[in-house]
């Protein structure tokens, strides 16, 4: 068996071949024009490297961020929208609301279809499903002459109320593929993403339609390009939320690719999470730029139906498009080793969203940069070693980092030394991503203390422990070579789909056998997605309901389960509510209504089998010369023991010891162990012994 | 202070604290009743210190919660003194004078208790969706029909929640069940504001505010008076008229910018009418303060220190300032022309720097079922912003308040209303370099063929559009009239017969800078979208490049 993921970036293209004895990687420039050069001219280099052809490939892969990049730039197809008469600027009026109070400035990004591209017709269902005016074929047949005369690619249709009955939308379907022809996309709002809130779904329709015709082109040509090699293995590709799908399913909903790349680093922490045994699992992952945070429980990453894509207002929520598809729940937080400190006006010390990135980079790394960042105040504290950082690729200048942080911060705090003010900068860093962690734990409804903190990319070793401390976290867990990243996640990815329903019916009104008459077909079908790629066999089938008192916006999902004929229990469903809600809010309410909001079904194929462990031979252990390490609430350095990743089998060590890897660094802080586990991992309890 | 560890210590505690309290809104947020509150954010939560000074506030919410919260926590514990209170114990009001200036606005204060002694209070406020009178409309006489007034009491004594209020709450509530788990889920938010302040203070090992509370007003303080130096000293005058209830009502302000402070006089503002759109001095205040640090000191976090710079008064008894028992429930209408009537002023410190004004006013759209079915229903008709110098005015969207509009499908799922349409109304953007934002126009009906009652009380600019600046044309003035003939004049209650439909069209923002000066291509593309008419292409705009090249 010889499989291969394909991870195409906005920079990078990164590949992994994995077979039952090894695993290689590669590393290309990603070719922006036609992405699949640069990926197939990569996957050669590593089949060469392998001695294997294309024909001995059974299955490939595939992540790519081209969707999210042709948003981002407004490179996708020319694209109408046809909606219900009277309401053409909903796309355009979005939520009718600044994100910023006090920004005076803001911007909105404009819509991807413009106003004269949006046209009203006859036709209206209300709430409740029932047509009020259908559709008329004559003014469709007017509309289509336009579509035609504005030379339109592609086609989103949303009706008011198309998640309730979405009849209007397939007639209308129907008579304009009669008279466009097949070479026009057409995209369906309730197909989607059928869901209530006219904004969030017009919105979401439109985005497919848009980059569908430019990913079904590239899709086409890449496995062209593929079978013309010989290749004739299973292709899937990495959706949103972490699962995998068909190239059928892809080029039908692109949408639902964007975040595909972000999935793959979360596939790879919920597969260690479960080779470790992790049930509660935080995964942070601090990069460059940013660092990325997931709530992962029993090996499931979290994922939501809100998301938010090219945000045009420096980085602000609310500034962007909302998508309502399945996307793994990350929270991305303006702190990575490239995040800038400084003082601002009012003499606050500030670490991040700034960001000198890779290029410039920190001041220490003389590659043009000169403020001083997170990465530089690991240099001055000690917490890196200057030798052989990145396994030697990059030569740190660390008097650069110190005479930053003695500029920047030192100096204007009026600190005594440099060291503090860089302890002072880490600080204020892990504060910062322990903040979010605890803000979006609360969002979730979850306890973070009782998480494991599984931390990753090149700055998760450094900064973990303190974050740890910080939320009451006793175990974390540094993966083995988790700098691959998002391309080996790919290939622990389980093959999935997932499909909601709105519902929007009290609990007493609704009539729940018809509704799970309903679920049970969207199980079936759903079923089949996923089936036709992995088989039928031992399919795990999840179906989940979000409830709310009637009125109010808190949500609670609750799993529904399922007996023998596949049909949801509704059973006992209002009781686990008012328990579940007491569990968020504190208390419960008297007398108010529970209402059904939606209803999601997702199936996914069984967890593959482990793939070889990760680890390789090791040398024979040894201990580095120990290291001072600044610390800030000892006010002094302290003395670090210092030990090589592999030295560490068979042991556990108690902290402070740092341990040191080509890629990475962990800080075992006092107060805490560190050992090595099976697969490679390191483990690091708090107060063990 | 020249130790690291306190440094660092200040400033986590800083972005904890606001951090705190954003958690706080947004739990509240999604737990409150009423599609409007959620979607509006009409609501509010601060930390305190023990002085009852605000130390940090989330940035949701309106700006007429933000702000009023700050002084209601010390006015609250003027009436209950802290040595009188025990652990566990919650205060509560919606007294529109000591709260956010009307009875649906609910304030709840928390104290948070360390070692046997209050270290810190945790405050939220939101709106409630009925506590009595005459419901949300203007046609009360006195606040004495507007509700029931609680003055400063328990929510709670120790572990006992204060039942007997919260069963007077409920009798004179029209949604009881929803009014009491607002109430309780202020209450909730509070502890969890509470238990995550503790934490924090054992983390950082304090006994109590006092030093982090120095830090953050001293920087505060100085980060503001710094910010104001910008705008030249001086005294400036500005006077806005608005429609009143049933007559214009004149809003005047004599501001005065001298060494890093901003005082501003209201008097000569017209006085308080006898239907329910005055707004108490706390409210106007508030919206003020919120149009002078937007344009100044927009990066200055709210705290006690840097709402301290900037002073708002007025003799008693006016529109702006009126006195119990004056009805207050749209207070609304006045309180957010208030940013307009500050930024007025500013323009002449400052001109060429300075939005035009904008639609004002949230158009509340308050309808309920006036046949056999009984229901009530609240929404919003935004129209435009003013233009800004450099962008073009936000259209459909509010400026001051921070609300948005609820979606026209969860409306519909909510009450048994039927929208007809709901789309940008052209030319109503003010003309100018920049063009003010566009108004909408929105039709209604019932979707079960029955009468309709609404409440017009917040339909503002019906008479005079936003004044645009710097040589802007004035954004269109609103309109609001029924299908059967009757065009609304006034704030009062209309009755939509079966049948019938209401017709909105919102006002435009004001434009900015001389229309001769807008970009050809902004001028062509406005025309292509259909946001202006050849008419206003032509005549104010002087035609595109397109149609100056026609022979």
């Amino acid at each position: 068996m010889v499989r291969i993921s394909i991870d195409i970036g906005g920079t990078f293209t990164d590949l992994v071949a994995e077979t039952a004895e090894r695993m290689a990687s590669a590393k290309v420039l990603t070719s922006s024009e036609a992405p699949e050069v640069a990926a197939l001219e990569g996957m050669a280099r590593l089949l060469e490297e392998l001695s294997l052809t294309p024909a001995d490939v059974t299955g490939i892969v595939h992540g790519t961020t081209l969707a999210t990049n042709a948003l981002i730039e407004r490179r996708g197809a020319r694209t109408a929208l046809v909606t219900t008469k009277g309401f053409r600027d909903v796309l355009e009026m979005r939520h009718e609301k600044r994100f910023d109070q006090y920004a005076l400035d803001i911007r909105m990004p404009e819509p991807l279809v413009p106003r004269p591209l949006r046209f009203g017709v006859t036709e209206r269902v209300t709430a409740e499903g029932a047509v009020l005016a259908a559709p008329d074929p004559a003014e469709l047949d007017a509309l289509c002459d336009q579509l035609q005369a504005e030379g339109v690619e592609a086609v989103a249709i949303g009706f008011l109320h198309a998640y309730k009955r979405p009849d209007h939308e397939r007639q209308v379907a129907e008579h304009l593929r009669a008279r466009l022809g097949p070479e026009v996309t057409l995209c369906l709002s309730a197909e989607v993403a059928g869901e209530i809130r006219e904004y969030e779904r017009f919105s979401t329709v439109c985005a497919n339609a848009y980059v569908r015709p430019l990913m079904a082109r590239y899709l086409g040509r890449m496995l062209d390009a593929l079978s013309v090699q010989g290749f004739n293995g299973s292709f899937l590709m990495m959706l949103s939320d972490g699962s995998l799908t068909s190239v059928d399913q892809a080029m039908r909903f692109p949408i639902r690719l964007v975040e595909g790349g972000p999935a793959g680093g979360v596939a790879l922490a919920a597969h260690v999470a479960r080779q470790i045994g992790s049930q509660k699992t935080l995964s942070l992952d601090i990069g460059g730029t940013t660092a990325k945070i997931c709530f992962i429980e029993g090996g499931t990453p979290k994922t939501s139906r809100r998301f938010e894509i090219a945000r045009a207002w420096r980085d602000t929520k609310g500034s962007g498009l909302p998508v309502r598809v399945p996307t793994v729940e990350l929270v991305e937080i303006g702190a990575g080793g490239g995040s800038i400190a400084r003082i601002d006006t009012l003499g606050r010390l500030k670490a991040g969203p700034q960001s000198a990135g890779s290029t410039p980079g920190p001041a220490a790394y003389d590659r043009g940069g000169d403020a001083a960042t997170i990465t530089d105040a690991h240099i001055v504290t000690g917490n890196i070693d200057p030798e052989g950082f990145a396994g030697g690729v990059i030569t740190l200048r660390p008097e650069r980092a110190k005479a930053a942080l003695t500029r920047d911060i030192q100096a204007p705090l009026e600190l005594p030394a440099p060291e503090p003010a860089a302890a002072g900068v880490i600080e204020l860093a892990d504060e910062t991503m322990a903040n979010a962690a605890r803000v979006h734990g609360v969002e979730l409804g979850l306890d973070v203390a009782s998480f494991d903190l599984l931390v990753s990319g090149g700055g998760g070793g450094l900064h973990g422990a303190r974050i740890a401390d910080k939320l009451g976290i006793r175990r974390i867990i540094v993966p083995q070579d988790a700098g691959v990243g998002s391309a080996v996640g790919f290939l622990r990815s389980p093959v999935a789909f997932e499909r909601a329903l709105s519902v929007v019916t009290l609990l007493e009104d609704a009539d729940l056998s018809a509704l799970a008459d309903r679920v049970t077909e969207i199980l079936t079908e759903v079923r089949g997605i996923v089936g036709e790629v992995a088989g039928p066999e031992g399919l795990e089938a999840r179906v989940t309901a979000e409830l709310r008192y009637q009125g109010q916006g808190l949500e609670v999902a609750l799993d529904l389960p399922l007996d023998g004929a596949e049909r949801p229990d509704f059973d006992g469903l209002e009781a686990r509510f008012l328990q579940r809600y007491a569990e968020v809010a504190g208390f419960t309410l008297r007398e108010i209504p529970v209402e059904l909001v939606s209803i999601s079904v997702a199936v996914r194929e069984p967890d593959r089998a482990a793939p070889a462990p990760l680890g390789r031979p090791e040398p024979k252990p040894r201990r580095n010369a120990p290291r001072e390490v600044f610390d800030l609430a000892a006010k002094g350095p302290i003395s670090y023991d210092v030990v090589a990743r592999p030295a560490l089998n068979g042991c556990t060590l108690k902290g402070p010891v740092v341990v040191v890897e080509p890629q990475t660094t962990t800080l075992v802080r006092p107060g805490w162990t560190v050992r090595r586990a099976d697969q490679g991992h390191l483990v690091m309890e708090r107060g063990a012994p | 202070m020249t130790d690291a560890f306190d440094i660092v210590a200040q400033n986590v505690l800083w972005n904890r604290l606001v951090s705190v309290c954003e958690e706080q809104a947004n739990a509240l947020m999604r737990a409150a009743f009423g599609a409007i509150v959620r979607e509006a954010g009409d609501l509010s939560a601060g930390v305190f210190n023990a002085e009852g000074q605000m130390l940090a506030q989330a940035v949701t919410g309106t700006p007429g919660h933000v702000n009023t919260m700050a002084a209601s926590v010390r006015a609250m514990l003027d009436q209950v003194p802290p040595e009188g209170l025990k652990p566990g114990d919650a205060l509560v009001t919606n007294d529109p004078w000591l709260g956010a200036g009307h009875v649906f606005d609910f304030v709840v204060v928390t104290p948070a208790w360390r070692d046997g002694r209050i270290v810190g209070y945790l405050a939220s406020t939101s709106h409630i969706v009925d506590v009595g009178g005459r419901g949300w409309s203007a046609e009360a006489g006195s606040v004495f029909e507007e509700g029931v007034t609680f003055p400063p009491m328990h929510l709670r004594r120790g572990r006992a929640v204060n039942e007997e209020f919260l069963a007077i709450v409920t009798a004179n509530s029209r949604v009881p069940h929803e009014a009491r788990g607002d109430i309780l889920s202020l209450l909730s938010c509070n502890d969890t504001g509470v238990r995550r302040l503790l934490a924090l203070m054992e983390e950082y090992a304090l006994a109590d505010l006092a030093s982090v509370s120095d830090f953050i007003f001293e920087r505060s303080a100085e980060g503001t008076r710094q910010a104001l130096l910008r705008a030249p000293e001086g005294t400036y005058e500005n006077t806005i008229e608005l429609d009143g209830y049933d007559a214009p009502i004149r809003l005047r302000a004599r501001m005065t910018v001298a060494e890093g402070r901003i005082e501003v006089d209201l008097a000569g503002s017209s006085p308080a009418v006898g239907r329910g759109i005055n707004c108490p001095l706390t409210y106007s205040a508030a919206y003020a303060a919120f149009g002078i640090r937007a344009l100044l000191t927009p990066e200055i976090p709210n705290n006690a220190a840097s709402l301290a710079a900037i002073r708002v008064s007025a003799p008693p008894g006016l529109v702006v300032s009126a006195e119990r028992p004056s009805p207050v429930t749209a207070r609304h209408v006045i309180g957010q022309a208030l940013p307009d009537l500050m930024l007025g002023c500013l323009e002449q410190a400052l001109p060429g720097e300075v939005l035009a004004e904008s639609s004002g006013a949230l158009w509340t759209m308050s309808l309920s079922g006036a046949g056999e079915t009984e229901f009530t229903s609240l929404n919003v008709a935004l129209g435009g912003m003013g233009a800004r110098p450099g962008t073009d005015g936000l259209s459909t969207t509010a400026f001051p308040s921070g609300v948005g509009a609820v979606p026209v499908e969860a409306a519909e799922v909510a009450a048994p209303l039927l929208y007809h349409s709901k789309e940008f109304a052209p030319d109503t953007g003010g003309a100018g370099q920049y063009r003010g934002g566009l108004g909408q126009e929105i039709v209604i009906g019932s979707r079960i063929d029955e009468p309709l009652s609404l409440s017009a009380a917040a339909f503002e600019r019906l008479s005079s559009g936003p004044a645009g600046r710097a040589g802007g044309a004035p954004g269109a003035r609103g309109a609001a009239r029924i299908t059967d003939g009757t065009t609304i004049t006034d704030k009062g209650i209309y009755r939509i017969p079966a049948g019938a439909r209401l017709v909105l069209r919102t006002p435009g923002g004001g434009g900015f800078g001389d229309p001769a000066k807008r970009e050809k291509s902004a001028v062509a593309r406005d025309l292509a979208h259909g946001l202006i008419s050849e008419e206003t292409a032509e005549t104010i705009y002087q035609g595109t490049d397109k149609g100056r090249q026609r022979p």
